[in-house]
């Protein structure tokens, strides 16, 4: 993860105590992460709660004792250089990194209250309350209608088989409601409302990322994770997709990983910076973090001195 | 001779557009040359004859030598600058080592043979030719190197076959044990087309005027020639077996209503208003025509028993090995084995299944035996090609599909192989086209006997007896020996001069046996693309 720092073990947000200053590779002191610069207090409900998370690829240490709570229902924007290790934290949010086979996490990340890193938790029922959209958008080969509807479908949420055809019980109308829906609330759908059932992969790159996010709506969450959604998309496609979120904010929590700091300040209600090495360093107000940083690292960051 | 000085005068009188005309002029005409050389390598053109009132010989040498002329002028006048071109320094080291080759063979051709001089003299003599050629090609600036060696090389040919020290009915007792000998039919063709090749090469290096362009212009020919000459090969096979074929086809073929023979479609009795004996029959005492039925029905079932074996088990597997396996010392070995599977001669599948399923079968070749043999057969190109297939489905599909909490199955089922199918399905073409043609498994496994009567048609879906008591189903047809095309093609070939008191015409008898079977096995390939461009459509053009 850090190609040019090395950070001592003990350099964790959770314990700052007296230790010496670790220094960098190039001898600049690194100053130590302090618990107030994290301690974001804020009004309403915590939807999720992360805890002393510690992530490892193998021998690599690229998540050190993250701890953050995500309020209910706004914009949580993760910004931090390549690398820093947002996106394996985002991937956490939804166990994704299960995926991974040589992750291996510690910590405790709770949605609700509840617990998800344990036994017995039900991945299906977790990652259809925490959703997801990528990075590259990827719908799959199949129709616009069929890639809205193929969550539901697979939860047995909707049935149009053959069986169900035959036996009058198809769903079909419920399903091109809730294609419309999806679509509208992705605000997608006056631009293909003529073609649903065209192939996904002929739409153009923002309408691809829009229809992922209709596509992460249709299994109705609660939480939706963004990882860099906007990255691969021109300047129009962008502001389509930040109007789209700033929209989703109202009724969804968002959490979005983003490298444009820019969008960061304009969407978020709240930043996280991460910084080389896994460490969560700042954590606040999106207006307080970028204007008034506490960490003087995350200010030369964000002014562009570093990262 | 005179039309290559005019070529070569006006080559330096004329401008650059007419110079490039002229240099496209040398490009076709070697593509003419290649052609010709092709047609007599197989005989379509004979050397003895003429052509165009001209003898072939002597037409081909006169256009060889013609085309030697013109591409050294286009390196000389590009030399002293009559032409405007833009050569490099050097024609490189591979323009000489393939300028070198051919003098070298002719070197020490003419010193051992025309001279008499022995063989080592002769592979002196062939060394130090290549090597001038060499220098010549390498040494001076690349519009010399690269006209010059291959224009003389073009020239001495062709003033061989013009001078007839070659002619139709030289030849080279090469004085082996095996009496070997290089003949006019052969070498004249050779020499031909790769002369040809030389020139083709030369004058559109000239026509692109040397240098990056000239290079370009060069390589497009050869691949262009390289692509055009594979299609052609193809085509030449195909219409080799299919003019041998026909005649033994058609061989007492009738149309009208009631002339076939009576053919029940679901328990519905059908009287084909078509005979073709060659296709409807076996082989009887009494037959007016002989056919060969048993074979064809034989493969065609021998491909669907393996293809209905190999694939599912093969595409379980691929699936089992890219998604659920961990990568690893299993897997790697797994894909060894696979490896080493498809590439086991064919022999030794059929052994197998001699010495272990017939045993298991009714303890004698049979329908099932050669099927399960060929699906063995089949599984490994299964396995490796759907595992391709599978690995390239790209990963955002199914981080996407388990992002919205479908399960691993499921993701598999919607997502995974219907964007792998394609690739599957490309493999089982692939398998396909190999076992249908197989021989030596048959052989050992399934094969009745040389000459098959029409009553050892397998019937295999009306051969399934239904009982009440355990294992409830049989089908004596599937452990029947009967024939496959392969095989009876073999066995015609082996069968000897004593085929036609049998068959009638044999040898018609065996083209006709080939041309079904090209043609069935070129139908499998059609069924599986059209499968293939379905399931593509359907990924992307739905």
């Amino acid at each position: 993860m850090s190609e040019n720092t090395t950070t001592t073990p003990q350099t964790q947000t959770a314990q700052t105590d007296a230790d010496p200053s670790p220094t960098t590779t190039t001898g600049e002191t690194v100053e130590q992460t302090r618990d107030e610069w994290t301690d974001y207090e804020f009004r309403g409900e915590a939807k999720m709660a992360v805890e002393d998370l510690d992530v490892h690829y193998g021998d690599d240490h690229a998540l050190k004792g993250v701890s953050m709570e995500i309020p209910e229902e706004s914009v949580t924007a993760l910004i931090g250089p390549s690398g820093c290790g947002k996106s394996t934290y985002l991937r956490c949010l939804n166990r994704m990194n299960d995926r991974v086979s040589s992750a291996r996490i510690d910590g405790s990340v709770k949605l609700d209250g509840r617990e998800i890193y344990q036994d017995g938790v039900n991945l299906v029922e977790l990652r259809k309350r925490v959703g997801m959209v990528f990075q590259s958008p990827n719908p799959f080969p199949k129709t616009i209608r069929e890639n809205i509807a193929y969550g539901p479908k697979k939860h047995g949420d909707l049935d149009t088989g053959l069986l169900a055809r035959l036996l009058n019980r198809s769903d079909a109308d419920e399903r091109d409601d809730l294609v419309e829906r999806c679509l509208r609330d992705a605000a997608l759908w006056d631009e293909v409302s003529d073609r649903l059932d065209d192939n996904a992969l002929g739409l153009s790159g923002g309408q691809q990322q829009r229809l992922c996010i209709a596509r992460c709506l249709s299994v109705d969450p609660e939480v939706i994770l963004m990882d860099e959604p906007a990255s691969a998309l021109d300047p129009i496609a962008t502001a389509k997709i930040e109007d789209l979120i700033d929209d989703l904010s109202e009724e969804y929590t968002v959490v979005i990983v983003t490298h444009n700091m820019q969008q960061a300040a304009r969407i978020s209600d709240q930043t996280a910076v991460f910084l080389t090495g896994g460490e969560l360093v700042e954590y606040g107000d999106t207006d307080q973090v970028f204007e008034n940083p506490h960490s003087e690292r995350v200010e030369d960051y964000i002014t562009g001195k570093f990262g | 001779m005179a039309g290559a000085g005019r070529t070569d005068t006006r080559l330096v009188e004329s401008e650059t557009t007419e110079t490039d005309a002229v240099a496209g002029v040398a490009v076709g005409l070697s593509a003419v040359l290649f052609a010709l050389a092709v047609a007599a390598l197989f005989e379509r053109v004979s050397l003895t004859g003429s052509l165009f009132g001209v003898p072939t010989v002597t037409l081909l040498g006169g256009l060889l030598t013609a085309l030697g002329v013109a591409v050294i002028a286009f390196g000389v006048g590009s030399r002293f600058g009559y032409v405007e071109t833009n050569p490099d320094p050097s024609a490189g080291l591979i323009a000489g080592f393939g300028a070198a080759v051919p003098w070298v063979l002719i070197g020490g051709s003419v010193a051992s043979q025309t001279l008499g001089l022995g063989v080592g003299v002769g592979a002196v003599a062939g060394v130090a030719t290549g090597a001038v050629a060499f220098a010549a090609s390498v040494l001076p600036r690349e519009d010399l190197g690269s006209t010059v060696p291959l224009g003389a090389l073009l020239g001495v040919t062709g003033l061989v076959f013009l001078t007839g020290v070659i002619g139709p009915t030289w030849v080279w007792e090469l004085g082996w044990a095996q009496q070997a000998a290089v003949t006019a039919e052969f070498l004249i063709p050779v020499s031909t087309l790769f002369s040809a090749l030389y020139g083709g090469w030369a004058s559109a290096k000239a026509y692109g005027g040397f240098g990056a362009r000239g290079r370009h212009m060069g390589a497009y020919v050869l691949v262009y020639v390289n692509a055009l000459s594979i299609v052609a090969f193809l085509f030449i096979l195909v219409a080799f077996v299919v003019v041998q074929g026909i005649p033994g086809l058609l061989n007492g073929t009738e149309f009208g209503f009631g002339t076939g023979p009576t053919t029940s479609v679901f328990g519905v009795s059908v009287a084909l208003p078509v005979s073709v004996p060659f296709l409807m029959n076996g082989v009887a005492l009494f037959n007016d025509f002989q056919g060969v039925l048993p074979a064809i029905v034989g493969t065609v079932w021998l491909v669907v028993g393996a293809v209905v074996l190999a694939v599912p088990l093969g595409v379980g597997a691929a699936l089992f090995l890219t998604e659920y396996a961990d990568r690893g010392r299993f897997t790697q070995v797994v894909e060894v084995a696979t490896n080493g599977l498809w590439s086991t001669p064919s022999i030794v599948f059929g052994l197998f299944g001699f010495a272990f399923l017939i045993p298991r079968f009714g303890n004698g070749k049979s329908l099932l035996s050669g099927m399960i043999t060929l699906g063995f057969m089949l599984l490994p190109l299964v396995v490796i090609t759907s595992r391709e297939a599978m690995l390239s489905v790209p990963d955002e599909y199914r981080d996407a599909s388990a992002a919205l909490g479908v399960s691993k199955w499921q993701t598999i089922r919607s997502v995974v192989l219907p964007a792998a199918l394609p690739g599957v399905v490309t493999g089982v073409i692939l398998g396909v086209g190999r076992i249908a043609g197989e021989t030596a498994p048959i052989l050992l496994t399934m094969a009745g006997g040389t000459f098959v009567p029409g009553s050892q048609t397998a019937d295999v879906i009306g051969g399934f007896q239904f009982t009440s008591a355990p294992p409830f189903v049989a089908n004596p047809e599937l452990l029947q020996a009967t024939s496959a095309l392969p095989y009876q093609l073999y066995a015609l070939i082996t069968a000897g001069v004593g085929a036609s008191s049998n068959v009638g015409n044999a040898d018609e008898f065996r083209w006709a046996t080939a041309l079904v079977l090209l043609v069935v096995v070129l139908s499998f390939y059609a069924i599986g693309i059209a499968t293939r461009y379905y399931f593509r459509r359907r990924l992307k053009h739905t």
